[in-house]
């Protein structure tokens, strides 16, 4: 497959909207031979920090002297790259004594299945140098009930909301994802293929190219809302998953989940988590991630949403440089509760610092 | 619950492994109810990355104590903290212990876990019959009593597993006994693990109500991470952060 066959071209409506009101858009909706992607890498070709020839966003043009935080992922502009992700910031609501949920891009809410989890047995956690290993086990209420906490999260704030996707099975994850297509508070899905399936012996879709080319085939085919495909880093060759992914008809990439680590108690000679393996992540992890992100972002056409241990304003930088359109921030959420706050001044610090009028200019532009 | 960045007012070692801190926290140190804990960021580094819960010792608006054992890395952290140096905390978290008038009030404390009943010590003792049993493995354990004799509770039996200090044995050894005849109404509860446990065994099919604080490890302690979770005799996951730390001990399984 070759990723130039796939541009995607998007509407000026769409790209100036700073909000995405859930209104159904279908994928093949925004599909066509739009080159959009190829003109604007021709205006910044090897001149960061120069004066820009097109203007694809005329009217943030007027706004010339505050920084332009807005992230285009073709389906959505978000007014920030930020993105709190799956599992590290509850389902939005245990933040709002911390700060606005407004200042976000998005966020995603914890991961679900159809019915309730209790999650692993303990422990579960276990910290690591500047990292930690966690095996909570997806453990949550329910689908049910967390339509009922999205109705009274999304009451209180306009950021757009993510659902993450999960399911033992492609049964599961279809039900799941039609439940969360069908509500209008729920602005994208994203689609986690690293649950275990209990049809392939505990191997997760995004272990097979295969299976994760017909489960997004089969989401995409019969939901309405756009699909981002979160990727597990435990894989011989990523990038071929992603592409699998978007060939499907993916509407992004996100990457990296954890990656798994193995932690062993000494003195009973016994490993610490009962499943032995747990997902590794925070600070520990941001360099792995940040190639596996480079990889994958320069051989996709769809946006890439990079995660994996970020936790300061540079760290956002340098994941777009890398080529990522938007980030997730996941551990530091847990450690630090603020820490979205302190990350978008530290992003407006640098763009300043930087000469960085819009995150668009030094999206992928990583010199090599 | 705020992330506050305070100040250290004194940091001092009381004997051996065990310090108590003194902390300048206006907001924390105002909102805070006995039985609440705090998660203090022991480095301004990513490692150690998490912050370490403590269950608060003592409060006196503007001011909040901890009172700790230096167990490992976070700790000994802690430990190396002068006075002046900022300590972010995030607090006060979970829920407390009840409000109780006219009770006869047996608390039960297991080497640290004297940390967060001493706080409820000093809320329930003019209001209330208050008893304490404090067990620790030996006398260098066993700290604070100058400050526990100074609340002039009804009753204190001391313990220590080899003798060292107090009477030999442990916090359950002659528990059933004082309860009986110091008529005891609910017990409060806060030590490691194996304390529970034994006490639970105890404690069962006696007339009263009995409380527990649980320690935990804890990722986040605000209830998002659900890494510090504990199966409840109900066969569910509680989570010590949020739906604690203070539970009703038949409430857990042990």
């Amino acid at each position: 497959m070759v990723a130039g066959q796939k541009k995607k071209a998007i509407s000026e409506d769409m790209k100036t909207k700073q909000k995405f009101f859930g209104a159904p858009l279908r994928g093949g909706a925004i599909r066509g031979a739009g080159t959009e992607k190829k003109e604007h890498e021709q205006n910044l070709t090897g001149s960061a920090g120069a004066k820009r020839v097109g203007a694809p966003h005329p009217r943030r043009r007027q706004e010339q002297e505050k920084n332009d935080l807005s992230a285009d992922l073709k389906f959505i502009t978000l007014k920030n790259p930020l993105i709190p992700a799956s599992g590290t910031f509850g389902y939005g609501e245990e933040f709002s004594p911390f700060f606005d949920l407004d200042i976000l891009g998005a966020f995603v809410m914890k991961g679900i299945y159809k019915d309730p989890r209790p999650g692993n047995v303990p422990p579960r956690l276990h910290e690591t140098a500047s990292g930690l290993l966690n095996s909570i086990g997806l453990a949550g209420p329910g689908a049910e009930a967390l339509k009922k906490i999205i109705e009274r999260v999304a009451e209180k704030t306009s950021t757009p909301v993510i659902v993450n996707v999960c399911g033992a099975d492609d049964e599961e994850y279809l039900e799941i994802a039609q439940v969360f297509d069908a509500m209008p508070e729920v602005a994208l899905l994203e689609l986690n293929i690293s649950c275990p399936n209990v049809h392939a012996g505990g191997k997760c879709p995004a272990q097979d190219e295969q299976h994760t080319f017909r489960l997004v085939k089969l989401i995409k085919q019969n939901t309405t809302k756009p699909l981002i495909v979160k990727l597990s880093p435990n894989v011989s060759d990523i990038v071929s998953i992603a592409l699998s992914a978007e060939e499907a008809g993916a509407d992004a990439i996100s990457l990296v989940n954890t990656f798994l680590g193995l932690a062993v108690n000494l003195e009973n000679r016994k490993p610490v988590f009962n499943n032995i393996f747990a997902g590794l992540s925070g600070p520990a992890i941001k360099p792995l991630a940040l190639r596996l992100v480079w990889e994958v972002a320069r051989q996709t056409v769809v946006p890439v949403i990079g995660i994996g241990g970020i936790s300061t304003g540079r760290d956002v930088l340098e994941f777009i440089l890398a080529g990522a359109s938007a980030v997730q921030t996941g551990t530091i959420n847990m450690v630090e509760p603020t820490a979205s706050v302190r990350i978008l001044k530290e992003i407006e610090v640098l763009m300043t610092q930087l000469k960085i009028k819009n995150l668009n200019e030094i999206k992928g532009e990583l010199r090599i | 619950m705020k992330e506050e960045k305070c100040k250290v007012s004194e940091n001092i070692n009381i004997k051996g492994k065990y310090y108590s801190m003194k902390i300048e926290t206006a907001y924390i140190a105002k909102k805070s109810r006995p039985g609440n804990f705090v998660m203090a960021a022991v480095s301004t580094a990513s490692d150690p990355l998490l912050k370490r819960p403590f269950g608060i010792f003592r409060a006196a608006p503007p001011f909040i104590w901890l009172y700790y054992e230096v167990v490992g890395k976070g700790t000994e952290l802690l430990s190396q903290k002068k006075k002046g140096d900022f300590l972010t905390l995030l607090g006060p978290l979970g829920n407390s212990f009840p409000g109780l008038e006219n009770k006869n009030i047996l608390l039960v404390a297991g080497g640290r876990g004297i940390a967060p009943l001493f706080y409820a010590a000093e809320d329930y003792v003019s209001r209330n019959n208050l008893f304490l049993i404090y067990g620790a493995k030996s006398a260098a354990d066993l700290n604070l009593l100058d400050k526990l004799e100074a609340l002039n509770m009804t009753g204190t039996y001391f313990y220590t597993d080899d003798g060292s200090a107090g009477k030999k044995g442990f916090v359950t050894t002659d528990i059933r006994e004082i309860i009986e005849t110091q008529k005891i109404d609910l017990t409060i509860s806060c030590g490691p693990e194996a304390m529970f446990k034994s006490l639970n065994g105890e404690l069962k099919g006696l007339d009263v109500e009995n409380y527990a604080s649980l320690e935990a490890i804890m990722g986040c302690g605000f209830g998002i991470c659900y890494s510090c979770a504990v199966k409840s005799a109900a066969g569910d996951y509680k989570k010590v952060c949020a739906d604690g730390p203070v539970f009703r001990l038949e409430d857990i399984e042990w």
